[in-house]
């Protein structure tokens, strides 16, 4: 009856169906190995390449070259040209677009199909779980914005190694921080792929461009002052100091990972 | 397992109401209607949701913020979705080793054997029959060896060979010392689990306890079933005629829909009635209008 204590045996039950079950748990303890890190990261991997993903990544990196082939053949200051072009359509559009498309669908697409369940009753720490979905959306993000805008700087600038180095270094970590902040968005909203591009397109591209104020809250503000202090030319509402950049992409990217471990050990679990 | 005075609500509605009960090793069902909030008790009491009100507690510790209550209890959810794109290995060997155990490869292999899955599979879980995803899911909920397993309708979607294996699982991991709990729907499907026995109806526990007192609780209610058979009619008259039923509604060429006040007694006596009069018979399945209302009276005005 109820306030009784439970009969279930600390050994667990006495004979076992097949070998090797013994959780290594013990009690009050968590399950962090780095076995375990590895199963969730491969999982979220797994679930990250899909057919309509690779197009998008080959029609970005194609639009990539193609724009890159044509600055580099303007007439202007090809390193500013360049520089410009990183800026607004790389870092503004292509790396939060392709982050947020990985990322709100590493556990968002869990919680829709209500499959997070087969991850969540495990007694896995929670940080594990929020740490390999922002580091499998990454693993892909990443190398895909890199790769293609990195050939659009170095189209475009005629091969300057400032403005590629910056592009690589920009999108890597710019694409770290929008990875992170969309895993959970992707765990804390319904259709966060919807409310995603409303925050890219409203917040990032338009609002975060309009004032010193509101660019100091926008993740492109600082990806973008990497970029500039790397090619050396001046980028509007990007003139942060590179140390502050560096820590507030990894700042913003701690803070993401840490909300998506709250927001999973109070979610409600279909 | 003891569920203590836990409600559960969303918003104004009253999913789980004042529910206390224990659960002891071996097999209990947790039988109600659709709807009756079985599927919100089971996430509740592993933790997946926390209760409004009251409390679960599993091996001693609160599963909704324990980590090793959590590592003593598998689940078998209802909802079909599975990682879709991985192999069957890969979805046993995952929960393993969430689980951190210590052999997932040999726990892998003992669960498979368990649910009789050939571990050899490589299609993916996508293209699995409901059955075999539904046997996936056990062997997943199996594979740490857990003290505590709640199957949400784990019988949906199997054939009757299937069940039946299902079934013998379920005793042979009540028997083993687990403490097992299968919802259930299906009045007919919870006589076939076990003896004891929890009651669902409109989110508050209406009766506990040995399934055959419950069951002639039920029987007294007029329960009504559908009957699929080659001549529905002359099944109708010959079941009237006979007295085991007390009315009739003829529903097609090969279906009628009967009630009676005795079902145990129906169901004993209907196939002898068909076969004496060549009549072959097809189904036979109660209507879950019918029993909501033994629910109904079960619960009380």
């Amino acid at each position: 009856m109820p306030g009784r204590e439970s009969e279930i045996s600390p050994g667990g039950p006495a004979a076992l169906i097949g070998h090797g079950r013994r959780a290594a748990t013990g009690p009050g303890r968590a399950v962090q190995t780095p076995g375990a890190f590895l199963a969730l990261y491969r999982l979220v991997l797994r679930h990250q390449i899909t057919r309509g993903r690779l197009a998008l990544f080959a029609a970005v990196a194609a639009l990539s070259v193609v724009l890159g082939w044509l600055v580099g053949r303007s007439d202007g200051d090809p390193v500013q040209d360049a520089t410009d072009l990183v800026s607004a359509f790389g870092l503004g559009l292509v790396v939060p677009v392709i982050a947020l498309v990985l990322g709100s669908a590493a556990l968002g697409n869990w919680v829709d199909d209500e499959t997070l369940v087969y991850v969540w009753l495990r007694p896995v720490r929670r940080w594990l779980i929020a740490a390999a979905a922002t580091l499998a959306a990454a693993t892909v993000a990443v190398p895909v914005t890199v790769a293609s805008l990195s050939a659009m700087a170095a189209l475009g600038s005629g091969g300057d190694s400032g403005v590629i180095v910056g592009t690589v270094v920009s999108t890597a970590l710019g694409g770290l921080a929008y990875a992170a902040v969309f895993v959970a968005i992707g765990l804390l909203v319904r259709r966060a792929l919807l409310w995603g591009l409303v925050y890219v397109f409203i917040w990032e591209f338009f609002v975060a461009r309009a004032g010193a104020g509101a660019a100091r809250l926008s993740i492109n503000s600082y990806a973008a002052s990497i970029l500039a202090d790397f090619s050396g030319v001046e980028i509007r509402l990007a003139d942060r100091a590179i140390g502050t950049s560096y820590l507030v992409l990894a700042g913003v990217t701690a803070l993401a990972v840490a909300f998506t471990t709250w927001r999973l050990s109070r979610a409600n679990v279909a | 397992m003891i569920v203590d005075n836990v409600s559960k609500s969303f918003g104004s509605l009253v999913a789980v109401s004042d529910v206390s009960f224990s659960i002891e090793p071996g097999v209990t069902a947790l039988l109600g209607p659709n709807g009756a909030g079985k599927s919100t008790l089971l996430r509740v009491m592993c933790g997946l949701t926390p209760p409004s009100s009251g409390s679960v507690t599993v091996a001693g510790g609160n599963p909704r913020t324990d980590a090793a209550a959590r590592a003593r209890i598998g689940l078998v959810p209802q909802q079909d979705g599975v990682f879709e794109r991985d192999r069957l290995h890969d979805f046993v060997h995952l929960a393993a080793v969430l689980s951190g155990v210590t052999d997932p490869d040999a726990a892998v292999a003992g669960a498979l054997d368990a649910v009789e899955l050939d571990p050899a599979l490589e299609r993916p879980l996508g293209a699995f029959s409901k059955g075999m995803r539904q046997r996936a899911k056990v062997a997943a909920a199996l594979v740490h060896d857990p003290a505590v397993i709640l199957l949400d309708e784990p019988l949906n979607g199997l054939d009757p060979k299937q069940r039946r294996q299902m079934i013998t699982l379920f005793h042979r991991l009540g028997e083993e010392g687990r403490t097992v709990v299968v919802s259930s729907h299906v009045l007919e499907e919870v006589e076939r689990f076990g003896t004891r026995v929890l009651v669902i109806a409109k989110g508050r526990l209406a009766a506990q306890g040995d399934f055959r007192a419950i069951r002639a609780l039920m029987n007294d209610q007029p329960l009504t079933y559908r009957i699929g058979c080659s001549d529905p009619r002359a099944a109708a008259a010959t079941l009237l005629t006979e007295g085991v039923i007390v009315s009739c509604e003829i529903k097609g060429a090969d279906s009628v829909e009967i009630t009676t006040t005795d079902a145990a007694a129906f169901r004993r006596r209907l196939p002898a009635i068909c076969s004496a009069a060549s009549i072959r018979l097809e189904e036979l399945s109660p209507l879950d209008a019918d029993l909501e209302s033994v629910f109904r009276y079960l619960v009380g005005p």
